[in-house]
């Protein structure tokens, strides 16, 4: 009978948990919504200029949140790109490769990696540009390149973490099926066991894309800037959302800014969304292709 | 009847796994075209056995094999342990069917296609034919002729362990290995599989593993008991 009150209460706090934390979220996201919906339009993205002319990058857009929109874009972009497969193949390596000895202190590494401060991997890649800048080419500024490789550093370890966890927990019998039929180690890896764990990795690859969207703290240091337009290339200044969030937020000097801010903020979360939405169609598509098309 | 022709010959195996000795100068030899059964309590290195026959102990940590093995595929007795032997071939002659399903989480066809895709075969046509060959070598096509690209896994448990029958004998193994294939299946799937392996006789040398004694002295020409590290005549 006590067994029973334990029970209950224990599945009560849970409920309570499960519904406190759901309630947060539909709070912070509805407020934003509330907040935010009225200043979403056109004009806040595109200001004054032809929104045609500025999507073909035919006109800068001035005083308009489209620039800090594919700024974020790209940084994304080419953060995962450079993050992805160092990842994904340090966790193979993890997983398959290395000997018990190896894989405790890179795991240790790792997770030491995944528990620094952004600010400090900021200052990191900011010191980098300065001593490049210094003693090898003085044309070396914060930029977008910078910015990028410094968050891949940041989001490597999620990735890292989810692709060793995932191989890891595939069942033996699973993992011993391809060898059987003749396959090597290297065809098993790419054939059977990355397929099998795809969705596992591709949650990883999620969270690593919400972070490199989000982060403010790298990027401030190592390239962001308040107003640079669309970025000319991968060597230049460049806008970002979460940038411009902070600052509207800490130097707003009238109410419709303000409001600007909630409209950039909730644009951040729709780009999010959509980049989500983008991985969970590659996962379905690669699930698709590697399983069941003749 | 003529002489019997030996395919498999073992002399002084050794299985070890972190450092326990699991099988001990086991000395024997399994002739073509029958079916050997070994039995046994459980945990006593049956399952160990089967991978000393295909090397896949290899791709376990910590397990070791001493002794060798010579197997006759046609050229004379080779040792399948000469660094020189490709482990990969000798898997493609030896197949595997384990305790358990084990499916590839892909479809029906992929699932039989998949040794022939890794054995580097690209002609569609071919690989369609030896697809439907094994499916119906193994009692399955009937069955599955109409779903050929639905997942493998919603298959019964009897239907998936016939399609890993396929799957082993898609690439035409001389050796075929089971490990308790039937202990998950209903009396029906059992029945199946058995009158499956008597026909695949003619082609293969099988060596089953199995706990049924009912089951060893409907199909087995050849009984082995397994105890104390050792294998004996039954």
């Amino acid at each position: 009978m006590e067994k029973n009150v334990w029970d209950m209460l224990l599945g009560f706090f849970a409920w309570c948990c499960a519904i406190l934390l759901a309630g947060s979220m539909i709070l912070i996201i509805g407020f934003l919504i509330v907040k935010g919906y009225e200043a979403i339009s056109l004009e806040l993205i595109f200001a004054n200029t032809s929104p045609l002319e500025a999507l073909l990058f035919k006109q800068q857009v001035f005083g308009g949140l489209f620039p800090a929109m594919v700024g974020t874009f790209f940084l994304v972009l080419l953060s995962i790109g450079f993050a992805l497969p160092l990842g994904l193949a340090s966790g193979i390596f993890l997983a398959e490769y290395a000997p018990d000895s190896i894989k405790k202190i890179f795991s240790l590494c790792f997770d030491i990696l995944a528990g620094v401060p952004s600010i400090v991997i900021g200052l990191f890649g900011f010191s980098i540009t300065i001593l490049l800048h210094h003693s090898f080419n003085s044309q070396i500024f914060p930029c977008l390149l910078i910015s990028a490789l410094s968050l891949a550093f940041l989001v490597l370890p999620y990735i890292i973490k989810t692709t060793q966890g995932a191989l890891e927990s595939i069942p033996l019998l699973i993992r011993l099926t391809a060898p059987s039929l003749g396959a090597t180690k290297l065809e098993n890896i790419f054939l059977v066991l990355l397929p099998t764990s795809i969705s596992d990795i591709t949650s990883g690859i999620v969270l690593a894309i919400g972070r490199c969207a989000e982060d403010t703290a790298v990027i401030m240091l190592t390239g962001v800037v308040a107003v640079a337009g669309i970025p000319k290339s991968i060597f230049s200044g460049f806008e970002a959302l979460p940038f411009y969030v902070y600052y509207i937020a800490s130097e707003y000097s009238d109410q419709s800014e303000l409001m600007k801010g909630y409209g950039a903020a909730m644009i951040l979360l729709l780009i999010c969304a959509g980049l989500f939405g983008i991985s969970h169609w590659v996962k379905k598509w690669l699930t698709e292709k590697t399983r069941f098309s003749y | 009847m003529g002489k019997k022709q030996i395919k498999i010959q073992i002399k002084d195996l050794g299985f070890y796994y972190k450092n326990q000795q699991v099988l001990k100068n086991i000395c024997v030899e399994f002739e073509n075209n029958s079916i050997t059964s070994i039995s046994g309590p459980s945990g006593q290195g049956k399952s160990s056995f089967l991978m000393a026959l295909n090397r896949l102990w290899e791709s376990i940590e910590n397990a070791k094999v001493k002794g060798t093995i010579h197997m006759d595929f046609g050229k004379g007795f080779e040792n399948i342990y000469h660094k020189n032997y490709s482990v990969t071939e000798l898997r493609q002659r030896v197949g595997t069917v384990f305790q358990v399903p084990n499916p590839l989480p892909m479809s029906i066809y992929k699932n039989i296609a998949f040794p022939l895709k890794l054995r580097g075969e690209k002609n569609k046509t071919i690989i369609a034919q030896k697809v439907k060959q094994a499916l119906i070598e193994s009692f399955l096509w009937e069955e599955v002729k109409d779903r050929l690209s639905t997942d493998a896994g919603l298959l019964s448990g009897g239907q998936q362990q016939r399609l890993c029958i396929a799957r082993a004998l898609v690439l035409e193994p001389q050796v075929l290995l089971l490990d308790e294939p039937t202990s998950s299946l209903d009396e029906a799937s059992v029945r199946v599989i058995e009158d499956l392996l008597v026909q695949l006789k003619k082609k293969c040398t099988i060596i089953l593993v199995s706990h049924h004694i009912d089951q060893v002295d409907r199909i087995a020409d050849n009984k082995l008991v397994l105890s104390d590290r050792r294998l004996e005549q039954q």
